[in-house]
């Protein structure tokens, strides 16, 4: 029962969502039972997102009890973790239940620092401190391109060549800079650029990905929907 | 060791060195270089032109702040766009870090340069997990799916929202991502919906979409820093991506004379280490 009531569930839930699609939802039954289903789909994602926070408390503050390696990292990632969340989900007014008792003790004054809007801590936080953050690491990405295309992008073969030259040609086309010096040569490059590599070669390429993709996607829906892929339960 | 030896071998901070210069030079210096459109860019921007004053348009913020150079300055220059042509803008992220903040700092301040008011001109739904689901939820019912916008007011309260039920009020879509969810905003919106959509995305993530804005899924491209510079060159202001155009400039230049030096001096001690065999 265990296997195959999770079963019975992803196939009558996939079925519904699969017949549904053909019903008006705000007229028929199978409509509004999609509707449904959804919701609680984001009702679910949203329980993981609980889920994933406590996760990365529980391992991050063993860590930091046992003093293992890195624990002062670990330490910081739990302090951030309470930071973002707490001041978030405060009340930013007293007009909840929640915010009656939380403004009896607390001064209304405070409301502007809670939530997620403008001004407030949470706000504050992701604009100074982790957007930076993160931006930063990106940025330090190009370092990397630029040593790795020393060391790395090698004309070794005739279609390792063939890409680079390609590369080079594409990445000059992205700039403006190199897009004039391309159209200096022949006003036409630039477009040919745009028609041929990006509209032809990427263009074909990235189709037979993204039709391959998606009939992986098909075929492993439908191993879900009949209850051969069950990986999602934790089984091979 | 001969010279190309040591070019062969250089120490990897003198190539940060160089990117750092690069990068920065024209911040100090300021440089300027006329930016070329793309046809795909004019196509989002006419797309865009073409519809009617106060359509309901959606603006998606998909993108974490680690994109922000390349996709910030495309919502910005977006939201002018629409403000310009008083369009209701409903903006929506199916990002939980940082997308729905980034919509709201955005969309303010534009909303103000352009006198908008929070809640009749513009709307920010902020963020649900699962955006497949999110996604289908919207064609039946926004408030099913949003029951307040991102900093809680309820959906009722809020008078654009008395108008805009589901896809069928939306005119258009305008997904900016780095990921992607501009993927489900086509196979799911706009092919089973038919609401058109069109995208601003990462450089990285661009390559792929040619292939939807040539089957007609996907309406006009902006690809990377490049195409914001073509939207703000479009709506005719200014803004970080033009001016990031120097830095990126040089630092590709840069690139390309790395893979032709590195090339270069891996060909020279190649011959040379045969020579010696």
């Amino acid at each position: 029962m265990r296997n195959t009531l999770p079963v019975i569930i992803a196939f009558l839930a996939g079925i519904a969502m699969v017949i549904s699609f053909f019903f008006n939802p705000e007229r028929t039954v199978l409509g509004t039972f999609q509707e449904n289903l959804l919701q609680w789909v984001t009702i679910v994602g949203g329980f993981t997102l609980v889920l994933g926070v406590f996760s990365i408390v529980r391992v991050n503050a063993r860590a930091v009890s046992r003093r293992s390696d890195g624990w002062f990292y670990k330490l910081a990632t739990v302090i951030s973790v309470f930071a973002m969340a707490i001041p978030s989900i405060m009340p930013t007014s007293a007009n909840s239940a929640f915010g009656k008792v939380f403004y009896s003790i607390f001064p209304i004054s405070w409301a502007g620092a809670f939530g997620t809007g403008p001004d407030s801590i949470y706000d504050w936080l992701f604009n100074y401190v982790d957007s930076p953050m993160m931006e930063t690491m990106f940025a330090t990405l190009a370092f990397y391109i630029a040593s790795a295309a020393y060391r790395a992008f090698r004309a070794r073969s005739a279609e390792e060549t063939l890409l680079l030259i390609t590369a080079c040609l594409v990445m000059l086309w992205r700039v403006p800079i190199g897009e004039a010096l391309l159209r200096s040569i022949d006003v036409r490059i630039p477009d040919y650029i745009n028609m041929f590599v990006m509209n032809g070669f990427n263009l074909s390429v990235q189709r037979g990905i993204i039709i391959g993709a998606a009939l992986g996607m098909a075929s492993m829906s439908l191993r879900i929907l009949l209850g051969i892929e069950r990986t999602y339960m934790g089984k091979g | 060791m001969g010279f190309w030896d040591k070019v062969s071998n250089i120490d990897r901070r003198w190539i940060y060195l160089m990117v750092a210069v690069a990068t920065f030079f024209p911040m100090i210096v300021v440089m300027q270089f006329p930016v070329e459109l793309t046809p795909e860019a004019v196509q989002l921007y006419e797309a865009i032109d073409n519809l009617p004053d106060s359509s309901v348009v959606m603006l998606t913020f998909d993108y974490y702040p680690s994109a922000m150079a390349e996709t910030r300055p495309m919502s910005i220059a977006a939201l002018r766009h629409m403000f310009s042509k008083d369009m209701k803008v409903v903006t929506v992220s199916n990002i939980p870090l940082g997308g729905p903040t980034i919509a709201e700092d955005v969309t303010r301040s534009i909303a103000k340069e352009y006198g908008k008011e929070y809640g009749v001109d513009y709307v920010n739904l902020g963020y649900r997990a699962n955006y497949v689901a999110v996604m289908h939820g919207l064609a039946t019912s926004i408030e099913s799916i949003f029951k307040a916008d991102f900093t809680g007011t309820p959906l009722k309260d809020l008078p654009l929202m008395q108008d805009v039920k589901n896809y069928n009020d939306i005119e258009f879509i305008f997904v900016v991502a780095d990921n992607a969810t501009i993927d489900y905003w086509i196979s799911i919106v706009n092919a089973q919906y038919n609401i058109p959509v069109g995208g601003g995305v990462t450089a990285v993530v661009a390559p792929k979409m040619y292939a939807f804005v040539e089957a007609k899924q996907l309406t006009g491209l902006l690809g990377g820093m490049k195409g914001a510079a073509e939207y703000e060159r479009l709506v005719k202001i200014s803004g970080s991506a033009t001016r990031g155009m120097a830095s990126q400039s040089l630092v590709h230049f840069l690139i390309i004379f790395f893979v032709i030096i590195g090339n270069v001096a891996y060909f020279v001690t190649r011959k040379h280490e045969k020579g010696q065999k």
